[in-house]
């Protein structure tokens, strides 16, 4: 993806990243996690603000900097980081909020051609009981990515 | 080693380490969204093309 994003750094793991977000606020420190699920081999993805007076990560938090696009490509960069170390991992991903799952929607579905070359993407019908290939225009409930080895 | 034209042709972009995040790495920064991606895991599963 050649799209602009920011720098970040992570720890050894390549489980937790962080970055900053600059624009009309001002800087704010990002934080992105993937913890282990319950599921083996099953990521969740997560990222916020992080506060540095409370020292709490807020992913409700609607930021307004002016950076959302950015923002997403940057957390989509983390991700083949992420998994170019953790080969075998599935991602798991949705929004805190309905309007987020669908910022996410549409972040895949406008980069779909360059994730599909070495991902498969499903989506989770909206009434939650199975998962699907992801569709361009129609509405998930949450996201699973994997390389497309693992199938 | 990899070559230039490699690190100008990846996708991950060259990352940098701080010491400082590894105090996050077996901390759940994210609890609720955890749990809800738990949720949905444990009712829908994974889908069968990825089972092993």
């Amino acid at each position: 993806m050649n799209k602009p994003k920011y720098l970040y750094k992570s720890e050894e793991s390549f489980k937790v990243f962080e970055f900053t977000s600059e624009g009309s606020k001002g800087e704010i420190r990002k934080l992105v996690q993937f913890s282990e699920t319950g599921t083996e081999n099953v990521y969740n993805l997560a990222f916020g603000d992080f506060d540095e007076n409370t020292q709490e990560i807020n992913d409700f938090s609607v930021t307004n900097n002016g950076d959302s696009q950015k923002v997403l490509t940057t957390v989509a960069s983390t991700v083949y980081a992420f998994i170019d170390k953790h080969p075998e991992a599935m991602i798991f991903a949705t929004g805190s909020t309905n309007a987020r799952t669908r910022l996410y929607r549409i972040g895949i579905t406008n980069n779909l051609t360059e994730i599909s070359k070495d991902f498969v993407v499903f989506g989770l019908m909206k009434n939650g009981n199975h998962w699907e290939h992801f569709t361009v225009g129609v509405e998930y409930e949450a996201f699973l990515i994997s390389k497309k080895e693992n199938i | 080693m990899k070559t230039i034209d490699k690190l100008n042709n990846s996708k991950i972009p060259v990352i940098t380490f701080n010491k400082k995040l590894e105090q996050f790495r077996e901390v759940v920064l994210f609890p609720e969204k955890l749990e809800k991606a738990n949720e949905i895991l444990s009712k829908v599963g994974i889908p069968e093309n990825l089972k092993r």
